[in-house]
């Protein structure tokens, strides 16, 4: 080639060469289907043009993709929140009377307990002080008022709970059937939310070896909600809460007052004896028995006015908390609240790497339940924060190249945030923490999906892929042995590569069904095969 | 390859399996003569920058559909082949740059055996096998120079680069190939 632009210092020997071979190189036959194109794009526009859709989304790369899975994300939520609706109606609706009825009481058979002597409710709760504890103890004192119960014994044993839910239980306390709160068995304890809990009963007894009070030392003037709402709404929680105990203590025995308020204000913890020498509580009882003679005698002051207790030899009837009202209420468990949330992070990635409408169904639902469930926790937003992160770390590293540093950084993340999970608990909420064995199983479970789940999606994905696979199937099956499927007359089908193809013989010889061919050529669409004997 | 009459007429479309409503429709047929005009070169110019006969009827099919979409609004068509040409050479750089993207199998790494006119053209020569040494720039100035048998100031407007650009990168595809063509006869020797 020579061109006058051509500058010195050029490799002309190379350019002649290259120039050579280019003009000598053989010329491809032009492929009927690349002659056909001045027709046939114009038929395109005729039909519903596919070729355009597949332009757009390309041409927005990732964009449209990502929009779409955001959008059934949304809907995928929306379901999970009304499934979550569903749930919270059931709950409501079911803390009625009827699900008091003692599903698995141990009433003896009806008619003889009247004669036999008085009979006494008692109601065995445990966990966090929530909406469903609240329900089951209002629905159960409800119950043993139109019983005409001697009285309620409620068995306590909880770290605390919302503010909520204890003043509901406090409220249901006050009712015409003496009321009796049992922190039990040795061990128990009533701290936060159970303190206040305690106190407001009529009777209060504790089994030895038990705590009630804060439910850990906070510093004075509540260090921890200050951090979490400001020094101002710190003073205001507090001074609330100090407020509310007095009363609750001043019914109890006004030299009992000093002594409750240090429980809220300087969060302080006592043992049962420290509490009776107080004369916060009325007794030390090891057992549910030695609580009915105790309380056998006393007078209290019911809703109904002055009443005497008669307690002696009653029969007892245990009423248990309903299938539904068991579940929610283990979902404020710290740890299930906790592992929930982690899942459901999970299953949501799943979902945005690999969409099924399962897996964000799950995940949605998951995150729903915990969401549930940590509303009478102290979460501290923080560590849920970190959480998510470092998932998000984890997910993302195999997409990312980062040496692995992603991957440190992420479990890292996950694992602080899973110590600070709970924290700041208020003078009612519970203080929690995130059990040792499930942050390393999370992390493990956490840091084995992002590293392999995802991995391996996004191996599937990038897979090579042969050239020309899939386009024009020539390539591929060039060669190949097939067998005949229509008869060669002189045209007909061979089933080669997985795939059926017009074919016919180099002579236009006729073959026969079942024959086995071998692909010498192509003539446009259709095979030129011979017979492979 | 059809006669000039067989588009003038009602009835261009005669290979078999094609839909009926094809025969009713009417073509345009300024734009099937601008077209088909183009089709041989630029099937080799694609088959060529690919190096692979499939992708390059990929190619030239869509380079032919986005033709087909601008053709309304092309005002001077006496300029569709430089428009053409400039469609084509950027369908084929765009998916030069998925392949690499998608880790197709690299051009080297595919048996030449498969049949393909234009690895098998490539392949028949030194100069031809030391093409895939190349970048995707320098090789799309090489495939444009001397099978495109194009001038560098016609190069420089396809690929809507300066001059000095395509000089340069001429310059460094033949010392790329002269370097590898050396090593390889080199280490045959």
């Amino acid at each position: 080639m020579n061109d006058p632009e051509v500058d010195d210092g050029l490799d002309l020997e190379m350019d002649q060469r290259l120039a050579t071979f280019a003009r000598n190189s053989r010329e491809p036959a032009l492929p009927d289907a690349v002659a056909q194109l001045p027709w046939a794009v114009q038929l395109d526009r005729a039909r519903s043009n596919p070729g355009r859709f597949r332009a757009t989304m390309g041409g927005f790369g990732g964009f449209g993709r990502a929009l779409f899975a955001f959008a059934r994300l949304g809907v995928t939520l929306a379901v999970a929140g009304s499934f979550l609706l569903l749930v919270g109606q059931a709950r409501t609706s079911g803390s009625g009377t009827d699900i008091v009825q003692p599903a698995s009481s141990s009433r003896p058979s009806s008619g003889a307990t009247s004669s036999i002597g008085p009979e006494v409710v008692l109601v065995p709760t445990s966990g966090v002080v929530d909406d469903v504890m609240a329900d089951f103890v209002t629905g159960a004192i409800r119950q043993a008022e139109s019983d005409g119960a001697a009285a309620v014994i409620i068995q306590l044993d909880t770290l605390g709970g919302s503010e909520d839910a204890m003043l509901r239980i406090d409220a249901a306390l006050h009712s015409k059937t003496p009321t009796i709160v049992w922190v039990g068995p040795s061990g128990a304890k009533a701290a936060s939310a159970g303190t206040f809990i305690t106190l407001s009963a009529n009777l209060a007894y504790m089994a030895p070896s038990t705590n009630i009070g804060a439910a850990s030392p906070v510093a004075a003037g509540g260090g921890d909600i200050a951090a979490t709402y400001g020094q101002t709404e710190a003073d205001k929680i507090m001074n609330d809460a100090i407020a509310t105990m007095r009363s609750i203590a001043q019914e109890r025995h006004p030299d009992a007052v000093a002594w409750a308020v240090s429980t809220v204000q300087s969060a302080q913890s006592y043992t049962a004896q420290e509490a009776l020498s107080a004369k916060a509580i009325n007794g030390v009882a090891t057992s549910i028995d030695d609580v009915l003679a105790q309380a056998d005698g006393q007078t209290v002051t019911t809703t109904a006015g002055p009443v005497v207790v008669h307690t002696r030899g009653a029969t007892i009837v245990t009423i248990n908390e309903g299938l539904i009202q068991s579940l929610l209420h283990t979902l404020d468990d710290p740890n299930i609240a906790f592992i929930l949330l982690v899942f459901g992070v999970l299953f949501v990635a799943v979902e945005l790497f690999h969409p099924t409408l399962l897996m964000g169904l799950i995940g949605a639902l998951c995150l729903a339940l915990s969401f549930y469930g940590s509303g009478s926790l102290p979460l501290n937003v923080l560590g849920v924060i970190l959480v998510v992160m470092g998932i998000g770390m984890l997910v993302l590293e195999p997409n990312i190249p980062s040496h692995g540093l992603l991957a440190v950084a992420g479990v890292g993340s996950f694992v602080v945030g899973a110590v600070a999970f709970y924290g700041s608990p208020g003078p009612y909420l519970p203080s929690v923490a995130v059990a040792w064995p499930i942050i390393g199983v999370m992390t493990a479970a956490a840091a084995a999906y992002g590293l392999l789940l995802v991995r391996t999606l996004m191996q599937m994905r990038r897979q090579p892929v042969p050239v020309g696979a899939g386009l024009v199937g020539i390539d591929k099956v060039a060669g190949l042995v097939g067998e005949v499927r229509a008869d060669l007359a002189p045209v007909g089908t061979v089933y080669v590569g997985r795939e059926e193809w017009s074919a016919r013989t180099r002579d236009r010889s006729p073959l026969g069904r079942d024959t086995k061919v071998r692909v010498v050529g192509q003539e446009g669409l259709i095979l030129i095969v011979e017979r492979v004997d | 390859m059809f006669a000039k009459e067989a588009y003038l007429g009602t009835d261009p479309v005669r290979a078999p399996g094609w839909p009926t409503l094809a025969r009713d429709r009417a073509f345009d047929t300024a734009f099937v003569a601008a077209l088909e005009a183009e089709l041989a070169i630029a099937y080799r110019l694609a088959g060529y920058l690919l190096a692979d006969s499939a992708e390059a009827q990929d190619a030239v099919q869509e380079a032919s559909v986005r033709a087909w979409r601008g053709w309304a609004n092309l005002r001077d068509r006496d300029r569709f082949h430089a428009w053409f040409s400039q469609i084509l050479v950027n369908v084929c750089r765009t998916r030069l740059r998925q392949r690499s993207k998608r880790r197709t199998l690299d051009v080297d790494d595919i048996d030449l055996e498969t049949g393909d006119p234009f690895r098998a053209a490539l392949a028949r020569d030194a100069i031809g096998r030391a093409l895939s040494a190349l970048s995707l720039e320098l090789r799309m100035v090489v495939v444009l120079r001397y099978w495109g048998e194009l001038s560098l100031a016609e190069i420089a407007d396809r690929l809507r680069i300066p001059i000095g650009t395509v000089k340069s990168r001429h310059f460094a595809a033949l010392r790329v190939l002269r370097r590898r063509i050396e090593s390889v006869e080199g280490s045959s020797r």
